[in-house]
């Protein structure tokens, strides 16, 4: 099992959330309903074959505390066959494609924060190999206006001071590094405000070649920190960590596992 | 169409409109005040978070009886809420002299609206955040009370309370400014009866809740509290107590939380595996939990990832 839930001591047993399949997934409407069908096609590419697996387990909490900051944790690593990627949209968003993950050498699990303008379900559709798509969903509650308010940076007058630190961390034994960078990620949707986003991330290996890719977009949440898992052999790294936004900043850093 | 049908048209749907009227009238709280000590009485709020089922009936309240009338601490979360609370202080304690908030969450202020002819009084900082959030908490609590709370108008506080000793009709407190459950806490010391009126610094058998909250000031707030030895407390949330157990136990959540939090992220676990590790095991059963656990992971898991992450690159 990907998920380390149970190594915090007293942890609770069955976990306080769990993956859903069905209506149950996406807020209790038929799963093939809403929004799903307009952006399959859009998003996906109107596949012939696709259907929601278990193996693509979404966990979230059922309400949101914070439209602007909405955990997810995607764990696809059940999936048996290879994934070229997976398409993460959100049924009920402004701009309902957050995020493509290209595992590439990582392995297919990724947690991640976005915004939420109302509430719906998050899909993630993992494309495998045999040219089919494997759908897994949460639906979170959330009144919302996560995408049009100013980030909270703006409230500040000193927001740039701090832009683009970058923190990241390997831990061996479970294979996962996690990272966070300092980002406005502004949809461009509050008043006066620009959008100012980021667009994709990178992880690399020491030679330069390419371990997994993202393409980013609007809705993920600001200082986004991101969870990804890698196999014992990249896992002490270093692993080289690139990123670019929409008004052609970028970011480095090198994490490697501490002896 | 004649005048008579148009008429008649027009009278039937007065009577759905006032039928419909009739059934989201909201339901009566039934608050049931009870005297704590010497002129001080309490009303005790469910250990829950909000839901249609409570209508915001989650949070205690205090009045203080004096020459001039009651002094009520915190509102309640509508304006029902207060007229209850207001009705109490007429019928009982000879009206009402001021009404206190100690602190901006809407629980214990959105019950002003009802008790707004009488000085309404806050901390500056109260106050002012009270203004800040109040059309954020209205939207929520309008989405989560349903008709329970129809007509409240959000009535931030517009009277400052000063540090020190007030008297109010006759009746001498001590104002205590901390911090630490919001960036602005409350606490009244009443010195006829040396009663803590603690506000939400102090939770007891209900779980903390924590999305304001900076823990190590809130825990810094505690032990100045606990050095006033008080004969009795009233919590923010839980049951008024003579001994020290509320302040323990909320001393104890707040290290508990705060380790356990640290502890995930120090591990490398997302903020959604430590929401599903559920709170700390001796306190799962804490009214409010894993409600309250929840809500904790996702406003204070940032804080102490921090120290857990290292700096690797700048812009």
């Amino acid at each position: 099992m990907a998920l380390l839930t149970d190594i915090l001591p007293g942890a609770a047993s069955p976990p306080l959330l769990t993956g859903k399949t069905g209506p149950a997934a996406v807020g209790g409407d038929a799963f093939d309903s809403g929004m799903w069908p307009s952006h399959r096609q859009e998003f996906l590419g109107d596949p012939a074959v696709w259907r929601n697996d278990p193996a693509v387990t979404v966990l979230a909490p059922g309400a949101a505390e914070d439209s602007s900051h909405v955990p997810f944790l995607i764990d696809a690593t059940a999936v048996t066959r290879p994934i070229r990627r997976i398409v993460v949209t959100i049924d009920y968003s402004p701009f309902p494609k957050a995020i493509v993950f290209h595992p590439g050498r990582a392995l297919p699990l990724l947690g991640f924060g976005v915004k939420y303008e109302v509430g719906g379900a998050l899909r993630a559709s993992a494309e495998t190999g045999a040219a089919e798509w494997l759908v897994g969903a949460a639906y979170v509650s959330a009144l919302g206006g996560g995408c049009s308010a100013p980030a909270a940076a703006h409230q500040r007058p000193d927001w740039q001071e701090g832009f683009g630190e970058l923190r990241a961390r390997l831990w061996p034994e479970t294979g996962r590094l996690r990272m966070r960078l300092r980002h406005p990620q502004d949809t461009g949707l509050a008043d006066g405000i620009p959008a100012h986003h980021l667009t994709e991330l990178a992880l690399l290996d020491a030679s330069g070649a390419e371990i997994a890719t993202l393409e980013l977009h609007e809705p993920l949440e600001e200082n986004p920190a991101l969870t990804f898992l890698l196999p014992p052999d990249l896992a002490r790294g270093p692993v080289i960590i690139h990123a670019r936004d929409n008004l052609g900043y970028t970011f480095e850093g090198r994490v490697e596992a501490t002896p | 169409m004649t005048a008579l049908s148009r008429r008649a048209l027009l009278a039937g749907s007065a009577a759905l409109v006032l039928q419909r009227r009739a059934f989201a009238q909201p339901r009566s709280y039934g608050l049931q005040p009870f005297e704590v000590a010497d002129g001080i009485w309490m009303i005790e709020g469910r250990r829950e978070v909000f839901s249609r089922e409570n209508g915001g009936d989650i949070v205690n309240i205090a009045l203080l009886a004096t020459d001039q009338g009651a002094i009520i601490v915190d509102s309640g979360s509508t304006v029902a809420m207060g007229t209850e609370i207001r009705a109490f202080a007429e019928q009982r304690l000879g009206g009402l002299a001021a009404t206190i908030n100690t602190h901006h969450h809407p629980d214990h202020w959105f019950g002003n609206a009802a008790l707004a002819d009488r000085p309404l009084l806050a901390l500056a900082e109260t106050a002012a955040t009270c203004r800040e959030y109040a059309q954020d908490y209205a939207e929520t609590l309008y989405s989560i009370l349903g008709s329970w709370i129809s007509g409240t108008r959000t009535t931030p506080a517009t009277g400052n309370i000063d540090p020190g000793t007030s008297q109010i009709g006759g009746r001498a407190l001590r104002m205590i400014p901390l911090a630490g459950h919001t960036s602005a806490d409350l606490a009244i010391l009443d010195e006829a009866t040396g009663v803590l009126i603690a506000g939400d610094l102090v939770f007891l058998d209900r779980a903390p809740s924590l999305p304001d909250a900076d823990f190590a000031t809130w825990l810094a707030s505690l032990d100045q509290l606990e050095g006033l030895g008080s004969a009795g407390v009233v919590p923010g949330h839980g049951s008024y107590h003579r001994t020290g157990e509320g302040i323990t136990q909320t001393r104890a959540y707040l290290q508990v939380t705060r380790e356990r939090l640290r502890m995930a992220a120090e591990l490398g676990l997302t903020p959604v595996e430590t929401m599903a590790a559920g709170p700390a095991p001796e306190f799962a059963g804490l009214g409010a939990n894993p409600e309250e656990y929840l809500r904790s992971v996702v406003r204070r898991f940032g804080d102490l990832e921090t120290g857990a992450l290292p700096v690797i690159g700048s812009a």
